[in-house]
């Protein structure tokens, strides 16, 4: 998995926020905003990660059991699909 | 001819009465280097008349030099605020909004409550942060529908984002809440590297400058209430 090209992860008044640019801004002219476990995820994601390997990520990073850790993932994931952020493969 | 806006040395192949009698008090002839220059062909022209049949030449000139001046803005510190900015006591106070909400209106009962007080620019000033990290804004020859621009750098009181209400009241926001409203009324280049430096004049802008949301409607309390919100304190 991978962000979708075109959108960039920053730090703008102590907050994570992505925006398009590139041909992704003319259908997106938007602002996501994250939270901590969120801007690492997207992190890991704009790389190409798979799944099993952002969560063997997330469980030596953060203090999580593995439960917890896929909730959150999945959580991500759902949201970024839905908002069509994301090349599959 | 060249021009100093907003501190950049600017030339500018000017044609028409419009943009040419707007920048007449940005000429300059000084020694500096020429930072940016925009030269807008016949072609250019044409093909937007042809896009925007109810333009003219002069519209055309003014409105695509200007697009073309805040688009270079983002490589000195700069932004455009879509905002009307006013001058009161030596300090510039920005009010921005979407279209129609009633920025330019907002500042006009500034004009009439505050004796003294001027526009700095009426629709797009620009923001620059000098060396010292103090933030300004600037008036610039393009501002908008009206011509209500003066060549100053003014020092930053406040931000505000406007809104219609039926009562007149205003509260501070933090930054991180301001940011939807603020990238909305800016020029958000379509290239990366742009991108990133509006991103980061943007950070360094709200770590510095206050931002407030006022709820206002046309009295002429509307500008007594976003004054005593804004004004700095006393030192």
């Amino acid at each position: 998995m991978k962000t979708k090209k075109g959108f960039m992860l920053r730090s703008v008044a102590g907050r994570h926020v992505v925006v398009a640019v590139g041909k992704a801004s003319i259908e997106f002219n938007g602002l996501i905003t994250l939270n901590d476990t969120g801007a690492y995820i997207w992190e890991k994601l704009s790389n190409g990660i798979t799944y099993d390997e952002l969560l063997k990520d997330m469980l030596s990073d953060y203090e999580v059991d593995e439960k917890t850790a896929r909730e959150g993932i999945d959580g991500f994931l759902a949201t970024a699909r839905e908002a069509n952020l994301l090349d599959e493969d | 001819m060249r021009y100093n806006i907003a501190g950049i040395i600017v030339d500018m192949n000017v044609r028409f009465p419009r943009l040419g009698s707007q920048s007449r008090d940005y000429e300059y002839d000084g020694e500096r280097e020429t930072n940016v220059k925009i030269r807008l062909s016949e072609q250019f022209y044409n093909d937007r008349l042809e896009e925007n049949p109810h333009l003219d030449y002069e519209m055309i000139e003014y409105i695509w030099m200007g697009s073309e001046f805040y688009n270079a803005l983002i490589h000195f510190n700069g932004m455009l605020l879509h905002s009307s900015c006013i001058v009161y006591e030596n300090k510039a106070y920005l009010f921005s909004a979407p279209c129609g909400t009633g920025k330019s209106t907002h500042t006009q009962l500034w004009l009439k409550r505050f004796p003294g007080s001027y526009i700095l620019n009426d629709d797009k000033p620009a923001i620059r942060i000098n060396n010292d990290g103090t933030v300004y804004a600037f008036g610039t020859p393009f501002s908008g529908k009206t011509n209500q621009n003066v060549n100053k750098a003014v020092p930053i009181a406040g931000i505000c984002i406007l809104e219609r209400d039926t009562t007149n009241h205003i509260e501070s926001v933090t930054p991180d809440d301001a940011l939807f409203n603020i990238l909305n009324q800016t020029v958000r280049p379509p290239q990366e590297d742009c991108m990133d430096m509006v991103l980061q004049t943007l950070d360094k802008v709200l770590g510095k400058v206050p931002v407030y949301r006022l709820y206002c409607n046309m009295d002429l309390e509307a500008a007594e209430v976003s004054y005593n919100g804004m004004k700095p304190d006393d030192e």
